[in-house]
């Protein structure tokens, strides 16, 4: 039986490929080689903005662990706020002031350098 | 021979001369085509699968790194191909229950024609397990070479031939009435396959 298997499994049952496969396959390729070329992610115009997110980030995380360790408490913090984010937002309303300032101008340049890119590639 | 001019019509394609790329598909459509048609059973499905193959080692050629033959470095592309597409949309066939079923009509019937046996030993190939199915598919392809499947695969030889070992036994519980012997009888040793 297993004799049988072999040869039923090894006897060439072979397809012919039709008339206009090769022609079929070299349109495509023609197609695809006529096809621009994808538009590689802009790193170099990018990486001023990441690395300024990066650095924020990295910012606000080390603030929040030296005042999370510090153990400051204000009185003046909404009571709904659990106590780890009491000791992150929970500083100086001049602090407070000072990130807000720092959020909205990271969000303006970033919104004025896309506005940049995009009417250079327009 | 093939070798020297699959290489040749590489070169000039990474080199910007896109036509030399039908020097390849000439030389390789029918084994493409047909490799395509024993995974799916389907004439107009392997033709546009065995196509997709070609488009995909045209965009990839460049990472054919010449250590080994094109055609061995084609095959393994399509085959990975012609899997994940398998496993994506399953081929349209019997179910190892349907075989059983065809099986035990043609007994009743006094036996099944040799054409119709071998469609139900084929498609009952295509009805086993990716795994299984893949293995036997690649093996019978390449004329019972496990070297040659295993590369294709990309597997290692000896999970070839334990694939190929469970996979046949499959195949002989499904098919044991239909091709005359008991299920379990005789084992296959052929190079070196258990």
């Amino acid at each position: 039986m297993s004799d049988e298997l072999d040869q039923i499994l090894s006897e060439k049952d072979e397809i012919v490929p039709s008339s206009g496969f090769v022609q079929g396959v070299m349109d495509a390729v023609q197609r695809e080689a006529a096809a621009p070329a994808p538009i590689p992610f802009p790193w170099k115009h990018a990486l001023p903005g990441l690395a300024i997110s990066a650095v924020a980030f990295i910012s606000l995380l080390v603030v929040g662990i030296e005042s999370f360790s510090s153990g400051t408490r204000t009185a003046s913090v909404t009571p709904a706020l659990p106590p780890s984010w009491v000791s992150i937002f929970g500083t100086s309303k001049v602090q407070d002031a000072g990130w807000i300032a720092v959020a909205l101008v990271l969000s303006f340049v970033s919104i004025k350098i896309s506005m940049h890119f995009a009417q250079r590639e327009s | 021979m093939s070798a020297v001019e699959d290489q040749a019509d590489a070169e000039q394609v990474l080199a910007g001369e896109t036509a030399a790329f039908e020097g390849i598909v000439r030389r390789w459509q029918r084994p493409i085509v047909n490799l395509a048609y024993r995974f799916c059973q389907d004439r107009g499905r392997a033709e546009e699968m065995a196509q997709e193959a070609f488009l995909r080692a045209y965009r990839s050629l460049s990472q054919w790194r010449k250590e080994a033959i094109f055609s061995t470095w084609l095959f393994a592309l399509a085959t990975r191909m012609f899997c994940s597409e398998l496993r994506r949309v399953p081929a349209r066939m019997v179910s190892l229950g349907d075989v059983a079923e065809l099986r035990d009509q043609g007994a009743a019937d006094g036996g099944l024609e040799d054409q119709d046996r071998e469609r139900v030993v084929r498609r009952s190939v295509v009805a086993l397990p990716a795994r299984y199915r893949e293995a036997i598919i690649l093996f019978y392809f390449h004329e019972m070479d496990v070297a040659a499947a295993a590369q294709s695969l990309g597997l290692p030889e000896g999970t070839v031939k334990a694939r190929l070992s469970r996979g046949r036994e499959l195949l002989r519980s499904k098919l044991s009435t239909l091709l005359g012997a008991p299920a379990g009888e005789g084992t296959l040793v052929r190079r070196g396959v258990p």
